[in-house]
């Protein structure tokens, strides 16, 4: 008897202290200062024609159980804040003639070939159609540039090779060298860190998953030109998107903005 | 016909002079004349207004009244004409015959040297020997007296006609020459009959008489009328050679063109000939391959029945040389078109691309450099650092970037360097970057306009010009009307500029057809002693995303371009001679011009030519200074072995090296004499035209003794010949009175 007493008292012991822990974890939505789907104004000079447009590439959705982002597209995350306010910056920081807008483009037909430089959000939930694949292969070859991002651990990395592997199998994807020209055509980034994003709210932590370490990636051509730049398990579009807000530190969106501009330039010149 | 009316052949009316023999002064015959027009008038006007007839009848009638006696005075006057004659037999007649090797073609079953003896020995020689001393050379790739007209051997390879000509001139000053007889069928190796040696016939006042053998023109021959190959290509670039041909009686038939280097063979294609007697142009591109000297031997598949199989084949010379011309491209801001045209260039070994990039207001990045201080301080401002490259292309910058220095030194790179500079179109670029106020607008091909708002980011689509269509650059194709086909369908442009108004001089290549109409798109002039052009468009890019991945034209485009840009940047020292090929002629000039580090000319240095030619022979000639031309010096070598030659020229300066330069010749014996066989009547008439000879045929030469005698060369006399009782002026006396007549009888006046 005295016996199940002491299970009972540490029964309901562990139940208080487990509600109490889950409590204090928890994140109320209302005290969250992000919001994603914020109507973005359209800029007055959206219509000019310009040297470089952000080309954002749109793909199929890898099978998922996440209905909000299967039936939109993962393709859109960030989409179009991120897109705009990078280049807000590109403006400033260049002498690139950039457009206001993105454009989104995609692997149905030669149109992506006007936009040789094209970001790729959540490629870890892409899964590209064998027509899609030889198009982007085709893109890339002639010359496109492609930068992926904000994809994170085993799995989404799996998912996102699946579709790449098909594009260049004969190629391997291998660790970006700190001497890369990709890293100091513009800004010399010989200090990356891992840039979270704003799940990752309020940083304790920078990874998601088990996507501990940020990886520079990228896939080089014959010349040894960089045709595809991969960032793993980091979010730079999160830090585009939310480098105006004050709860979004400082340091990872001035990074972010770097990496951008430092692949537009590379792309532009190599 | 002429002899019949006026008792004289043409010639001693040419030659002669007019005279009036009666001795009573010319003005009281013009007086008489218009006497007698006026005596003649009155009484036909008294006439004609009793009569009362129209006036132009008693006007037709006064003319021809008025002509009968201006015809019976000027006969009173006892008109004569004044020749000069050679005295017989105190004057000598060379009789030069053509020795070479075509004159032992057969023409008709006749060998042409026999034919020659038989005009000789038909009554020529025994007329010409009854009036004159006759002398006789032989003439082939020398000239030499020979005692008599049936000792020819038609041994040698080469006809020098000219040289002999001007031999004669010089060597009988002594010599009462009265003319020469030239016996030949015309087909001079040396290249024609040149004006110095028609000046000194003329200073001799030597007429020389032509006798042409061989047939004008074969029924059935294909022959190489000239090859046309640059005399220097980059490395590994692709090079174009024009063959022009021309044919008889294979109209429609095909052959086959061939070039090949020795053994190897370079390219060859399949050709339909065009029609008889038109010059046909052909053009063949093939890869220059390594450094070296290529010997193209161009040839024609020999057809059934050909006339002259000997002229089907021709040689050049091509140095493909070793140096890797540096190109610096300044873009002022990122753009797709810089990308592009780097990696096209990056896969020419022939050039090496050094760009820089403004990326930011105060950072350039730079790519291709030597070493990491090359263009450290930004664009070149010393004319040590600038001309350091051999072509610079200027992306989207403006004008005011550049200060005015760097602006001079541009235009010097191009003046003085004989570099190249291309200027591409964009927001930045020629008016809208400020360029028409700038001094680099001297240097552009075209005169820009005030307007801004000249760059366009629309579609263009491409179309060669007549002279882009000849371009050799701009074959993306190698056939002429596939290339402009080509360029047709080419993607559109992302962006074009209108470069304002092409200069005088310039040339237009390619346009592009725009909404807004057809604009200038690329744009080429030499200025001074390098060249520049304006490309005004920063969207060629389209080319490489937007056709399949195998296409190559926008590489090839750009390839090729850029080494129009460099080809012709030459080095402090450029050497040179008037061909690559000496054909029986062992005198070889040489030429170099000499510069300082700075490119300015150096009139006081020391050049050397260290000439290595067939076997291992070498030898060295030092140029003396033009003395008309600072900085060039000149000499000549004798290269008497056939075979190829190479020259290399060191320029020094106080002793220390300033620079070399290389160039290759070939020498040839023999191959000129199997072209041209068919008789050059065409020179020897105007040889005998402008020495005051003639042209005669071999079956018609019994004047020609006649002809010679008038002549004012040797110890002459003149002589005057009545005019007075020429036939010509009783048939025209005839015919006025038989006409008046005629005239009254039909207005009923008689």
């Amino acid at each position: 008897m005295r016996k199940r007493k002491i299970l009972a008292a540490a029964l309901l012991l562990t139940t208080l202290l487990g509600v109490a822990f889950a409590q204090r974890l928890r994140v109320p939505y209302s005290s969250f200062p992000f919001r994603e789907d914020e109507e973005q104004p359209m800029p007055s000079d959206a219509g000019d024609r310009t040297e470089f447009q952000f080309a954002r590439l749109q793909y199929p959705n890898w099978r998922s159980n996440d209905r909000t982002w299967s039936a939109r597209g993962a393709w859109s995350i960030d989409y179009p804040k991120a897109d705009r306010q990078f280049v807000q910056g590109v403006r400033r920081l260049s002498r690139l003639n950039v457009s206001s807008v993105e454009q989104v483009v995609n692997l149905a037909s030669d149109e992506i070939m006007n936009y040789p430089w094209a970001y790729v959000v959540e490629p870890g939930h892409w899964d590209l159609t064998d027509q899609q694949v030889k198009k982007l292969r085709e893109y890339l070859l002639k010359g496109g540039f492609l930068m992926t991002d904000d994809f994170h651990g085993t799995m989404e990395w799996d998912i996102f090779m699946l579709s790449m592997q098909r594009v260049f199998p004969d190629r391997p994807v291998v660790d970006l060298p700190k001497t890369d020209p990709i890293f100091h055509v513009l800004y010399d980034l010989d200090d990356k860190f891992q840039i979270p994003g704003i799940v990752n709210y309020p940083f304790d932590q920078t990874h998601e998953y088990d996507g501990f370490t940020a990886n520079w990636r990228g896939i080089y051509d014959d010349h040894g030109r960089l045709m595809v730049a991969i960032c793993h398990n980091m979010d730079i579009a999160d830090a585009w998107e939310w480098a105006d807000s004050p709860s979004y530190p400082e340091k990872y969106a001035s990074l972010a903005y770097r990496i951008g501009l430092n692949y537009i330039v590379y792309a532009m010149s190599h | 016909m002429f002899e019949l009316f006026f008792q004289q052949p043409l010639s001693v009316f040419q030659k002669g002079t007019f005279v009036f023999q009666s001795g009573w002064p010319v003005w009281l015959l013009v007086v008489l004349v218009v006497a007698g027009g006026g005596v003649l008038g009155w009484f036909g006007w008294q006439k004609t207004r009793a009569a009362g007839w129209p006036l132009l009848r008693s006007a037709a009638l006064w003319v021809m009244q008025s002509t009968i006696v201006a015809l019976l005075l000027l006969m009173l006057w006892q008109p004569g004409i004044s020749v000069a004659m050679l005295k017989k037999q105190q004057n000598v007649v060379a009789i030069l015959l053509d020795d070479s090797k075509s004159m032992g073609l057969t023409d008709g079953g006749v060998v042409r040297r026999d034919e020659m003896v038989k005009t000789l020995d038909s009554g020529l020689l025994d007329e010409l020997k009854k009036r004159f001393q006759v002398r006789f050379y032989r003439v082939s790739d020398h000239l030499e007296r020979t005692e008599g007209h049936k000792n020819l051997k038609g041994e040698k390879t080469s006809s020098r006609l000219a040289d002999g000509l001007k031999q004669i001139a010089a060597e009988t000053g002594s010599l009462p020459i009265g003319g020469i007889v030239l016996m030949t069928d015309g087909a001079d190796t040396s290249g024609g009959i040149d004006r110095d040696t028609v000046n000194a016939l003329k200073g001799r006042q030597l007429p020389v008489h032509t006798v042409g053998y061989g047939r004008e023109q074969y029924d059935r021959d294909i022959a190489l009328v000239d090859v046309q190959a640059p005399v220097r290509v980059l490395a590994d670039s692709r090079l174009g050679v024009q063959v022009i041909l021309r044919q008889r009686g294979y109209a429609g038939q095909k052959t086959k063109l061939s070039l090949k280097d020795g053994d190897k063979t370079l390219t060859s294609k399949e050709i339909t000939l065009a029609a008889d007697g038109s010059a046909q142009t052909e053009t063949v591109l093939f890869n220059a391959g390594p450094a070296g000297i290529r010997t193209v031997q161009v040839s024609l598949g020999l057809l059934s029945n050909e006339e002259n199989p000997g002229n089907n084949q021709m040689t050049r010379l091509v140095q493909v040389e070793e140096r890797k011309p540096r190109v610096l491209y300044i873009e002022g801001e990122p753009r797709w078109e810089f990308k592009f045209i780097r990696r096209a260039l990056e896969e020419d070994k022939s050039v090496q691309i050094v760009t820089m990039l403004r990326t930011t207001q105060n950072k350039i990045y730079r790519q291709g450099v030597n070493n990491p201080k090359e263009l450290e301080g930004g664009f070149p401002a010393t004319p040590e650092e600038i001309f350091a490259y051999e072509g610079i292309i200027i992306g989207t910058v403006e004008a005011s970037y550049f200060t005015p220095t760097q602006q001079s030194l541009l235009r010097a790179f191009v003046d003085r360097r004989g570099g190249g500079v291309l200027f591409l179109g964009g927001r930045a670029s020629l008016s809208d970057g400020g360029y028409a106020a700038s001094d680099l607008k001297d240097i552009l091909p075209v005169v820009l306009g005030d307007r801004k708002g000249t760059f366009v980011r629309d579609k263009a689509h491409l179309e060669l010009t007549t002279n882009g269509s000849e371009n050799l650059a701009l074959r993306i194709e190698e056939d002429a009307a596939r290339n402009n086909e080509r360029w047709k369908k080419l993607p559109f442009l992302a962006d074009y500029q209108n470069p304002g108004t092409v200069k005088p001089g310039a040339i237009v290549h390619v346009n592009a057809l725009t909404e807004s109409g057809k604009v200038p798109l690329l744009i080429t002039q030499n200025y001074g002693r390098g060249r520049t052009a304006v490309l005004a468009t920063g969207g060629t890019w389209r080319w490489q995303m937007s056709q399949p991945l195998e296409d190559k034209s926008h590489e090839m485009f750009w390839q090729q371009l850029t080494r129009w840009l460099v080809a012709g940047t030459p080095g402090t020292v450029l050497a040179s001679t008037t061909q690559t090929v000496f054909t029986d002629d062992p005198k070889i000039p040489l030429r170099a011009e000499v510069r300082g580090k700075t490119y300015e000319l150096q009139p006081d240095g020391q050049v050397e030519a260290r000439v290595s030619g067939p076997a291992g022979s070498a030898q060295t000639v030092v140029l003396q200074p033009d003395p008309v031309h600072p900085g060039v010096y000149t000499g000549e070598y004798a290269a008497d072995q056939p075979g190829s030659y190479l020259v290399e020229m060191v320029a020094s300066h106080n002793g220390e090296r300033t620079g070399t330069d290389t160039i290759a010749f070939r020498r040839e014996d023999g191959v000129a004499e199997s072209f041209h066989t068919e008789q050059n009547r065409e020179l020897l008439e105007r040889l005998a035209s402008e020495t005051g000879g003639k042209y005669w045929k071999p079956d018609n030469t019994k004047k020609l003794p006649d002809e010679i005698a008038l002549s004012e060369a040797g110890i002459s006399s003149r002589e005057i010949r009545d005019l007075w009782h020429l036939p010509v002026f009783f048939l025209l006396l005839a015919a006025l009175r038989a006409g008046e007549w005629l005239l009254r009888r039909r207005w009923g006046a008689v």
